[in-house]
């Protein structure tokens, strides 16, 4: 259930705009943010928020790479695999984050802590190699950082 | 007009061709994908790329992406285009499954062509094919996403074209997936196009798969009787059976789309209890002897009580040379009728409209589109005549305006203003809006502010192209003359000003032509309950299904000396007749129709009668038994059965439909094959067969202030009698309900959700109650129904005092 | 190093935080605004642009004086300024570096775009990635309103201006003009041809002019100090301007640096960034971008501006300069390269969205000891017909690759005949 906060505060946003359709990311964006994912509960809350069809709404939402139609971990972890963070070595981080967490590129650790997908670049080649974890940046990386970033994030959580 | 030359034959197209169909001018076929006539040029697939080679567009180009311009020199077989065409294909098949000999669409595939055209035949990529999930999108349409090639027509038709909300794109790139957010049925009554529209087998008929492979299809351009608009489609049958309807591009008429009720309303035809079978009251015989013992039975009648003792009602479906023969015959031998209509109402209806329809306000289907404002009244386009819908779907997507003066809760696949205007007001709003056109204030009838008809007037008065649609189910004539009276007044001061009908029945235009009086089934009832009518002959009138009021019918029935039914669907009257003949459907017969703006059409037989393999052989195949004879052939085009009635015992009946024929009407020429597919002579129809002068006031001025107006109406699906046999279209219904405006349902004490029942005249209607803001107060809407016995009051537009209304608990 | 060049967009550029609105205003912030609202005339902005040849920094180079003045002066209103800050061409971050810097030069500019069209309706689209940066335009953008410089009756004048902070779901193609403004729409970001042209209907039917940020952050100083003074900042005559470079891959100090257009590749390489990392030799780079072509030794001393670049067959692109060295395998940098293409096709067109896949499939059997000769012919044809694609997108996502063929040939030969990647072993 959406809470009647969320909801009011993203209908009196939508009502602000000309066009409720311009405000569907960040609507998107807002109950994924409460669900965790953009579950279908939330498309269809969505929808009903914007005055679009679940389908019309689905067709952006299953185009972009950061919303997410599926479960995820309460972390996502987006490892830039684009040129210059893959020059930098970016296999061995992915090998490693692979190993550490126990789950391959796309999966989700059992705890729910971890989701580990794939990004195109970032822009922080300059700080190659670079990974978000919850859109946050973290770079250049070495294995050791990789580490402590984890344990982090899991101490965080226990 | 710009001048081109493709592949160095020159060309004069009008401008804002595209290359693409100046090319397909001089015969000339592109290869093309994502371009559609009926949906334009996106540029998306790449298939259609040309060589220019000289003037204003240089380099290879997508030839449904650049309007024909002077001096273009353009060769489509340039060997760089030839080659990126060939790679194009080759990127397509990439993840094209390989299943083209078993494929439902093999064999009608434009990829399937174009592979082949384009020469791409061995494979080289050696990478994995991605594959799909197929969606259950429902009875109608087969859902297969591995044989995608994102065209995007699909999305873009059932978006656009159609404007429903719940199909579409998904994903992106080379992953990009058709279809639903979540399976289930597709909610546009026009998603059957898909299967036309999509040029491989993403989209498939499902009623029909696995029946055939289209090549073994027998295959006849056909006609839609399942309402009056008269879509162009082709049918399809194999071993007896109407397996298929597919859209068959008329431009002037329904363009390139059909709707679902017409593609999918043909399994009457083909359905186990079709009657085949002659009978003598009940009992099975030779169609000779039944035909023999049925004239006689007329012919004693006659001689007992005169030839006004026999009378027949047909139906306004019947083809043009059923009802021609029928008309000859009550007019040589004095029989009663030939009633075509069931109601006084109806029938008055129909011929007022077909008296309006004057030649320079007539418009078509495919004309609507480029009205500008349209201005509705008394219709319900997307129930009553679906493509109307999509026909002025167009006009609002191309900038115009749609105005619905009706009481129903209308809906429509886009924006529209709705006037929910209570009955009894239309004529009065018609009329202010006449003298308003005409420049003079009119005073205000007594309806709500927001029915500004002033500015209205003033609306269709500045449109540079009006047209005024007007339905003949719910109004009464004199509303219906208005609605001519208002197209002739905007005539004057338009160029173009059009007017549009729609009527009962695929015929009903013809069927107007019957007679300068019409007659109705209830007029003909009096007749029997008067005692001077004793003998009824039913010609494809299902009267038990579509008369309406049983109870009454029955009784009038018992006191015949005599019935005679000629039908093909199975009814309780064909037991009950003294003799039954049964009849062949239009896909036996063929023959022509009239549609509602007058346009005369012929549909062509598409298969021999018999009963379909699926039935003799029990679905085994090969069937097990073998004759000389086709098991179930005895029925005949009903025009041959009438005239077997009304003529001697052996004569050849073909003269004898050629007079009928002749005979008709002054107004429809079947003497030359060019008038097929032409509007008929309005002119020579007697404008003042019925005057809009005083006419009689609605019974609804007389009601009590509580009353409500009961409406019995028509639904896409569930309704009309033929197509709800379809096994696939009961599917799509809705269980019928009750309709009214929620403050309505308060007043009236009732409950939504809950029954009510409506008792008039000793009669009973119980069905449940919905809330529908839309709808005008004061009134009820609720469908014919074929899981509602509906036929219970005599009329289709009643009175029912709050009295009469009882809210079930259960 | 740098400081030997006149800086502009990053003059005061802090390591760690924004220059605040006073910063900005104490070094001539806004003057140009308030000089354009109170004296100058309109059109003044336009011909400013025009004669300034700012090119547009997005990528494409276009003109910005002919695109502000294809908004007809009798169009209908409202009318939008989009500011593309999407930025995710691989490589390229300057666009980043220049707003966690400088948010008001970039609101200044907008509104000046903006004034000269007449337009009331600003956005910026911004990645998903960059969200500082949002936080930090919408918190400033506040603060310029607080201040009347956006908002209703700017500086006093009668004209209204706003805007707001449209954040991306997150795809390469949504960079793209008429991609993103799809996307503004709540539509899918697919591309879509002109005409019409976006500065006639583009938003909502509306006229609409869209920038890149860079682009837009040089008009306060070209308004404020001339065209000719912008020309006079580049090192070769035909270019105007600085640009702001953006190096990544084996230089020692990767990173964004405002410098000329017209400066030597070299002197990037080496006097910015410090030469390559662990004094490895310069193989070759990408000049601006993903979606161009790799610049090989030859080509080490190259004036960096679009005129050079083009005369090179190449583009000068976004400015992000990606340094290989002689351990890089061209091959499979040119594959990693791909993937990213056949990941970010949107999917409308055939060419693309298939080719794409297929050539990442050749690529990585040549990589990976599968490679054939033939292999070279095909890719080189696919290639050429991927330009027939539908939007710009294609095109730059085979330069590498035909790139990579023209220059490296050896190199693939090499991975074919010895079926596997030189590199690793
Ligand atoms: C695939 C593709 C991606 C693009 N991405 C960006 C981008 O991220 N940022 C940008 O400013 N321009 C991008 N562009 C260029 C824009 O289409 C457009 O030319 C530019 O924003 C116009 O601004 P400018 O004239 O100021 O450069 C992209 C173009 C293509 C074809
Ligand atoms: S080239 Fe085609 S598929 Fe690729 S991004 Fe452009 S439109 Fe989309
Ligand atoms: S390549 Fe990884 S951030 Fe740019």
């Amino acid at each position: 259930m959406l809470p009647e906060k969320l909801k009011s505060e993203l209908t009196a946003q939508i009502a602000r705009v000309d066009h409720p359709r311009e405000m569907a990311i960040d609507v998107i964006n807002a109950l994924q943010d409460h669900y965790g994912y953009f579950s279908d509960e939330a498309l269809a809350q969505a929808a009903d928020l914007l005055g679009m069809s679940p389908l019309e709404l689905d067709e952006l939402a299953t185009f972009y790479t950061f919303i997410y139609r599926e479960p995820v971990g309460k972390h996502v972890i987006h490892v830039c695999d684009s040129l210059i963070c893959w020059m930098e070595g970016d296999e061995n981080l992915v090998a490693h984050l692979c190993d550490r967490l126990g789950i391959q590129m796309g999966g989700t650790t059992a705890d729910g802590l971890f989701t580990l997908l794939p990004v195109c670049c970032i822009g922080y080649c300059d700080r190659a190699p670079a990974i978000l974890v919850d859109r946050q940046v973290h770079g250049p990386l070495t294995i050791d950082a990789l580490d402590r970033l984890i344990d982090t994030l899991r101490e965080n959580h226990s | 007009m710009p001048t081109l030359k493709i592949d160095n034959r020159e060309i004069n197209v009008p401008a804002g061709t595209k290359v693409i169909e100046a090319a397909e001018r001089l015969g000339i076929m592109i290869p093309r994908f994502c371009f559609h006539p009926a949906l334009g040029s996106v540029g998306a697939c790449r298939v259609c790329a040309v060589a220019f080679t000289e003037g204003p567009v240089k380099g290879i180009q997508m030839s449904c992406m650049i309007d024909a311009q002077d001096g273009m020199v353009v060769s489509t077989t340039d060997a760089e285009a030839v080659d990126f065409r060939r790679h194009v294909i080759e990127f397509l098949m990439l993840n094209h499954p390989h299943d083209c000999p078993v494929c439902d669409e093999g064999g009608h595939c434009l990829l399937q062509d174009l592979t082949v055209a384009g020469g791409h035949g061995l494979r080289r990529y050696r990478g994995l094919k991605r594959t799909h999930i197929n969606q259950d999108l429902g009875p109608l349409v087969q859902h297969e996403m591995n044989r995608c090639i994102q065209c995007y027509r699909c999305s873009r038709y059932y978006q656009e074209f159609t404007g429903y909300r719940d199909l579409g794109v998904m994903g992106i790139g080379s992953r990009v997936y058709f279809g639903r957010s979540a399976p289930g049925m597709l909610e546009s009554p026009f998603a059957g196009n898909l299967i036309d529209i999509c040029p491989t087998g993403v989209y498939t008929d499902k009623p029909s798969r696995y029946i055939g492979r289209r090549w073994d299809y027998q295959r006849q351009p056909s006609l839609c009787i399942h309402c009056s608009l008269g879509c162009n489609l082709t049918a399809s049958a194999r071993y007896r059976q109407v397996v298929r309807h597919e859209a068959r591009p008329n431009l002037e008429v329904n363009g390139h789309f059909i709707c679902d009720r017409g593609r999918y309303g043909y399994a009457y035809a083909s359905i186990a209890d079709r009657p085949r079978q002659a009978m003598a009251a009940g009992t099975p015989g030779p169609i000779v002897d039944i035909l023999a013992g049925a004239r006689e039975a007329i012919q004693q009648t006659v001689e007992k009580h005169g030839p006004g003792s026999v009378a027949v009602v047909v139906s306004p479906r019947s083809s043009l040379e059923t009802l021609a023969v029928v008309k000859e015959a009550c007019g040589q031998h004095g029989w009663t009728g030939p009633a075509a209509a069931h109601t006084n109402r109806q029938a008055l209806n129909r011929n007022t409209a077909v008296s309006c329809l004057r030649p320079e306000l007539a418009v078509s289907l495919a004309a609507d589109t480029e009205a500008h404002d349209v201005l509705v009244i008394g219709a319900d386009p997307l129930n009553e005549a679906p493509m109307l819908a999509l026909s002025l779907r167009q006009v609002q997507r191309r900038g115009g305006h749609v105005i619905v003066i009706d009481p129903r809760g209308v809906q429509l696949p886009f924006d529209f203003d709705h006037w929910a205007v209570h009955p009894s007001a239309m004529g009065a709003i018609l009329q202010a809006l006449i003298q308003e056109i005409g420049g003079h204030r009119a005073t205000a009838p007594d309806t709500p502010a927001t029915f500004d008809i002033t500015k209205l007037a003033r609306r269709l008065n500045a449109s540079p192209r009006p047209v005024v649609v007007c339905g003949t189910d719910i109004l009464t004539p004199h509303e219906i003359a208005l609605a001519g009276d208002l197209a002739r007044a905007l005539r004057r001061t338009h160029k173009v000003a059009g007017l549009f009908y729609t009527l009962a029945g695929a015929n009903a235009f013809a069927a107007a032509l019957l007679h300068d009086q019409p007659v109705s089934t209830e007029a003909v009832l009096d007749r029997i309950e008067d005692g001077g009518v004793r003998l009824l002959v039913a010609v494809e009138q299902d009267l038990w299904r579509e008369f309406p009021d049983r109870k009454r019918l029955q009784a009038a029935l018992k006191r015949l000396d005599h019935l005679v039914v000629l039908d093909y669907v199975d009814s309780p009257l064909n037991r009950e007749a003294g003799h039954f003949i049964p009849t062949q459907p239009l896909y036996e017969s063929g023959g022509h129709w009239i549609n509602q703006e007058g346009r005369l059409q012929a549909a062509s037989p598409v298969m021999a009668g018999g009963e379909p393999i699926e039935i003799t052989g029990g679905s085994d195949h090969p069937p097990r038994v073998f004759d000389r004879r086709i098991p179930g052939d005895e029925p005949l085009a009903a025009w041959r059965a009438v005239a077997a009635l009304a003529g001697e015992d052996e004569a050849d009946p073909a003269p004898q439909l050629k007079t009928a024929l002749a005979d008709f009407h002054p107004a429809v020429n079947l003497s030359t094959p060019e008038a097929t597919g032409q509007r008929i002579d309005l002119e020579a129809i007697a404008h003042d067969l019925v005057e809009s002068g005083p006419a009689p006031e609605p019974a609804e001025d007389d009601a009590p202030a509580d009353a409500v107006v009961l409406l019995l109406v028509d639904w896409t699906f569930g309704t009309e009698p033929l197509s709800a046999m379809a096994p696939a279209l009961t599917r799509m219904e809705a269980a019928p309900v009750a309709r009214l405006h929620p403050d309505e349902i308060a007043r009236l004490g009732l409950a939504e959700g809950r029954p009510v029942t409506v008792s008039l005249n000793g009669n009973r209607l119980t069905v449940p109650v919905q809330a529908d803001p839309r709808m005008a107060a004061g009134v009820m809407a609720v469908p014919r129904h074929h899981l509602l016995e509906w036929q219970v009051f005599g009329e289709t537009r009643v009175i029912v005092k709050r009295s009469q209304l009882k809210a079930e608990s259960e | 190093m740098t400081a030997t060049y006149p800086q502009v967009l990053l003059k005061n550029r802090k390591p760690d935080r924004i220059t605040t609105l006073s910063e900005y205003r104490e070094a001539g912030g806004y003057e140009a605004l308030r000089r354009v609202l109170t004296e100058m005339d309109r059109q003044e902005v336009k011909t400013r642009l025009a004669d300034a040849l700012l090119l547009g920094r997005g990528g494409a180079g276009f003109p910005a004086g002919i695109k502000v003045s294809t908004v007809a002066e009798d169009a209908p209103f409202p009318r939008y300024l989009v500011c593309n800050a999407d930025e995710m061409e691989p490589g390229t971050f300057k666009d980043r570096v220049f707003l966690h810097a400088e948010p008001h030069m970039l609101i200044e500019g907008m509104a000046l775009a903006a004034y000269s069209i007449r337009a009331s309706h600003g956005i910026i689209f911004i990645r998903p990635e960059y969200e500082s940066a949002a936080k930090i335009l919408e918190r400033e953008i506040g603060i310029a309103r607080g201040e009347g410089l956006l908002g209703e009756r700017i500086l006093g004048s009668d004209y209204d201006f706003e805007i707001v902070v449209h954040r991306s779901g997150g795809r390469y193609i949504c960079g793209e003009v008429t991609a993103q403004l799809n996307a503004l729409q709540g539509r899918r970001p697919n591309p879509k041809q002109p005409p019409p042209y976006a500065t006639d209907k583009g938003l909502w039917g509306l006229p609409t002019l869209a920038n890149n940020v860079e682009t837009l952050a040089c008009i306060p100083h070209i308004v404020k100090n001339g065209a000719q003074w912008f020309k006079d900042l580049a090192l070769t005559p035909e270019a105007a301007g600085t640009k702001l470079f953006c190096v990544s891959g084996k230089v020692n100090r990767p990173g964004c640096y405002e410098l000329p257009l017209g400066i030597k590749l070299s002197e990037i390489i080496e006097t910015c960034c410090g030469g390559m990392k662990d004094g490895a030799t310069f193989k070759a780079c990408l000049p601006g971008g993903a979606s161009t072509g790799y610049l090989t030794a030859d080509h080490y001393h190259i004036e960096m501006d679009f005129d050079s670049l083009k005369k090179a067959r190449n583009r000068l692109g976004t400015g992000a300069v990606m340094v290989f060295d002689h351990h890089c395998c061209m091959v499979a940098a040119t594959l990693n390269l791909t993937e990213f293409f056949a990941r970010e096709s949107c999917g409308w067109c055939t060419p693309c969205r298939e080719g794409f896949p297929y050539l990442r499939d050749l690529l990585w059997r040549i990589e990976n000891g599968q490679g054939e000769a033939g292999f070279i012919p095909m890719i080189k044809t696919m290639c050429r017909h991927l330009w027939k694609s539908y939007c710009a997108f294609a095109p730059g996502g085979v330069a590498s690759i035909e790139s990579l063929l023209m220059n490296f040939e050896d190199e693939v030969m090499a991975h074919i005949e010895g079926k596997g990647c030189p590199f690793k072993k």
